[in-house]
């Protein structure tokens, strides 16, 4: 197993007839992904290599006084101790597992089942939340279904799918829509179930482009989002000029997600905290994955805080006055460089 | 394990990851992030019993392994992390523990 001694999980979502098969059907096929082992949830029309699919019927525990997302996932727990048990003595080369959803789940459960569960959180790590949108339909589903909505925002990567028989300007008013309500994840597009570039490509997935850089793009596109649609959606990236107190941002956060967590599809970032190497943090709803603290700041030329949070019903002006109030705590009010409450418009 | 009471702790809240992986990440000299980790502790304390303050509650630090939450009414509840102690103040309080109260966050301001 790669990444240290756990193997990462890849979860592959979309909506029903998004390409999430087809796409996953190429890969396999063209030799793309080796060592790998997919789960999937549902029974696809494409015929994909049985020898590598394993195929599960969804079981799910709800823990008591546990929300939506706090559910457990039985079915998938059992399938990925099998395969941990398999590649253990020896019989299942492993490098890496793909997840495969049905077009209405929801990934917080999974990110869930895999981090709480005592032996699954040794072993395996959720590296990164692929998101499959159609083309021609996808605009369609963000605007008549949460759970499409849900999807983009917990994205890492969304794959643009059907690029070949869309025009190309729906397509670019879709990475438009999809910017602004997930600026973190990083958009690619396929035709015809061919991903433009390798999606796997390592720690990738925790990059997070600059607020600057998000305005830059946006006025490269130069075009205006009509923001009809999901008003109640927010996202916004702040980035903070000097170091933010671990302990004071800790409380803060957990206490938000506690309270608010189901309405925080998503936060994302590093954070600088005056110490050598920032910590990133990556959080879906109630689930915080383990922060990772980086040795140094080499692979970001700023040395300063970046957060987006992505929510639902909460202002973002809301958050702002929380997050200084807690971090003056320590008696100190944090300057805030950069801050784009509506960074899409 | 926790020796006090016997109970299996598994899942490290992600407050303390940053604690918890500098040591046991690489070589562990026994000890050597201890004063770190008690001071750490003790910081938190401090700044969660000044929100708690608001909703008349109050944290304890507890042998260095666990926390102590009381309320006026002489209720006390034993918590792990930071994660366990928002959710029993919550039931303390009638789930009354908001960050984005603005009565809160002024009592913070102060």
């Amino acid at each position: 197993m790669k990444n240290g001694n756990k193997c990462p999980i890849t979860i592959v979502t979309g909506f029903l007839g998004s390409g999430k098969t087809t796409l996953l059907g190429n890969m396999l096929r063209g030799g793309l992904l080796e060592n790998v082992s997919v789960i999937i949830n549902e029974y696809g029309q494409v015929g994909l290599d049985h020898r590598l699919i394993r195929r599960i019927e969804e079981r799910t525990t709800l823990l008591s006084g546990g929300c939506v997302c706090c559910n457990r996932r039985d079915d998938l727990i059992s399938e990925l101790l099998d395969m941990l048990n398999s590649h253990q003595s020896g019989n299942l080369p492993l490098d890496r597992v793909i997840v495969e959803t049905t077009g209405l789940a929801d990934p917080a459960p999974i990110l869930f089942s895999i981090t709480t569960h005592p032996v699954l959180t040794h072993h395996y790590s959720v590296d990164m939340v692929v998101t499959c949108l159609d083309a021609i339909n996808g605009g369609m589903h963000l605007a008549n279904n949460p759970e499409s909505i849900k999807q983009v925002a917990t994205a890492d990567k969304i794959i643009i799918t059907k690029t070949d028989i869309s025009q190309h300007e729906a397509t670019h008013h879709l990475i438009h829509h999809i910017r602004h309500i997930n600026p973190s994840a990083r958009v690619l597009t396929s035709a015809n179930g061919h991903v433009s570039e390798r999606l796997f490509d390592p720690d990738d997935s925790m990059t997070l482009p600059s607020a600057s850089d998000i305005l830059d793009k946006l006025e490269q596109a130069g075009s205006s989002w009509d923001s009809g649609h999901a008003t109640n959606i927010r996202s916004m990236a702040v980035q903070f000029e000097e170091p933010l107190d671990w302990l004071a941002f800790g409380i803060w956060l957990s206490m938000l997600l506690q309270k608010h967590g189901e309405k925080i599809f998503r936060i994302k970032g590093i954070v600088d905290v005056g110490e050598d190497g920032p910590i990133v943090i990556n959080g879906v709803q109630h689930i915080i994955h383990p922060p990772r603290h980086l040795e140094d700041w080499r692979d970001y030329e700023a040395r300063n805080s970046q957060i987006v949070f992505i929510m639902r019903d909460i202002e973002p002006f809301q958050i702002m006055d929380s997050l200084t109030a807690f971090q003056n705590l320590i008696g100190a009010e944090p300057k805030i460089q950069e801050i784009n409450l509506n960074p899409f418009e | 394990m926790c020796i006090l009471c016997g109970e299996l702790v598994i899942n490290v809240h992600w407050t303390d990851q940053k604690n918890h992986d500098r040591e046991y990440g690489n070589i562990v000299v026994a000890g050597e992030s201890q004063r770190d980790r008690v001071r750490d502790r003790l910081r938190r304390v401090s700044f969660v019993n000044r929100i708690l303050s608001f909703y008349g509650l109050d944290l304890r630090d507890w042998g260095g392994s666990k926390y102590i939450l009381s309320d006026k009414k002489g209720s006390s509840k034993v918590v792990n992390d930071l994660g366990d102690m928002w959710q029993e103040a919550q039931k303390l309080t009638d789930n009354r523990l908001d960050p984005l109260d603005p009565g809160l966050l002024s009592h913070l301001r102060v």
